[in-house]
C-alpha cells in the first residue's frame, strides 16, 4: 500500500473515531439552551485534541515502520491524486460555507451555525482523504 | 473525441532487460514503485515525459512502450 495511502487512511479512522462521537453526541444532546456553552467547548477540544494525538502517533509509527517511503517525495501521480482530492474536498467546502454563511443565519445561532462549519470542514476533509484512497485502490 | 484504450509493453520489457525490477525503474524514472506497478496494470496513464523516461530506459522508441488503439466505431 503506497504510504500516502496509509496517511489517508490514517485520518479517515482519526476523524471517524473523534469527530463521529462529537456529531452523535451534538445531534442527540443539543438542543437549544439545552448545554451551557462550556459543555459544547470541552466536547470540541476533547475531539481535537485525541484527533491531534492519533495523528501524530500514527504519523510516527508510519515513518518508523516505513521510513524510506516516507522519504520519498510525491511523484506525478501522486500530485495527480492530490489534486483531484482537493477539487473534490473544494466543492464540498464551498457548499458548506455557503449554507453556514448565507443560509443558516436567518434561521439559526450559536453553536448551530459553528457545529454545521465544523461538520461542512469536516466533511471535505472525508471527501479529501477519500478520494486519495479511492484514487489509489482503483482508477487514477 | 476518438475513443481509444492505452496499452504498454512495459512488464515485457522489464523481462528482457535483466528481469528489472519496478521499484528500480520508477527508481530511474523517479516514480514510486506503485506508480510504475499502476502504469503497467493500465490504471495510470503516464505523463508524456515519464513515457519518454520509461522508454529511454529501455532504449527502444516510444512506440514500442505504450500503444494507443481507437474504438471501432460501425
Amino acid at each position: 500500500m503506497p504510504y500516502r495511502e496509509k496517511t489517508a487512511w490514517l485520518s479517515l479512522i482519526a476523524m471517524a473515531v473523534t469527530f463521529g462521537p462529537y456529531f452523535i453526541i451534538m445531534a442527540v444532546e443539543a438542543r437549544p439552551g439545552a448545554l451551557p456553552g462550556l459543555r459544547q467547548l470541552g466536547l470540541f477540544a476533547a475531539a481535537a485534541i485525541l484527533q491531534a494525538l492519533i495523528l501524530g502517533l500514527g504519523h510516527l509509527y508510519l515513518r518508523r515502520s516505513s521510513p524510506e517511503d516516507a522519504r520519498i517525495p510525491p511523484d506525478e501521480r501522486d500530485r495527480a491524486i492530490l489534486n483531484r482530492s482537493l477539487r473534490f474536498a473544494y466543492s464540498v467546502l464551498m457548499v458548506g460555507m455557503i449554507v453556514v454563511g448565507c443560509v443558516m443565519p436567518f434561521n439559526s445561532s450559536g453553536w448551530a451555525i459553528i457545529n454545521a462549519a465544523l461538520l461542512a470542514i469536516i466533511a471535505a476533509e472525508v471527501v479529501h482523504h477519500g478520494v486519495i484512497v479511492s484514487s489509489y485502490r482503483g482508477q487514477s | 473525441m476518438i475513443e481509444g484504450s492505452l496499452s504498454n509493453r512495459i512488464r515485457a520489457l522489464r523481462f528482457h532487460n535483466g528481469e528489472m525490477s519496478q521499484a528500480e525503474l520508477g527508481e530511474r524514472i523517479g516514480v514510486t514503485r506503485q506508480t510504475i506497478a499502476a502504469i503497467e496494470s493500465g490504471k495510470y496513464a503516464p505523463s508524456l515525459e515519464a513515457a519518454f523516461r520509461i522508454a529511454h530506459v529501455f532504449k527502444v522508441p516510444l512506440g514500442e512502450v505504450f500503444q494507443w488503439k481507437p474504438k471501432t466505431t460501425r
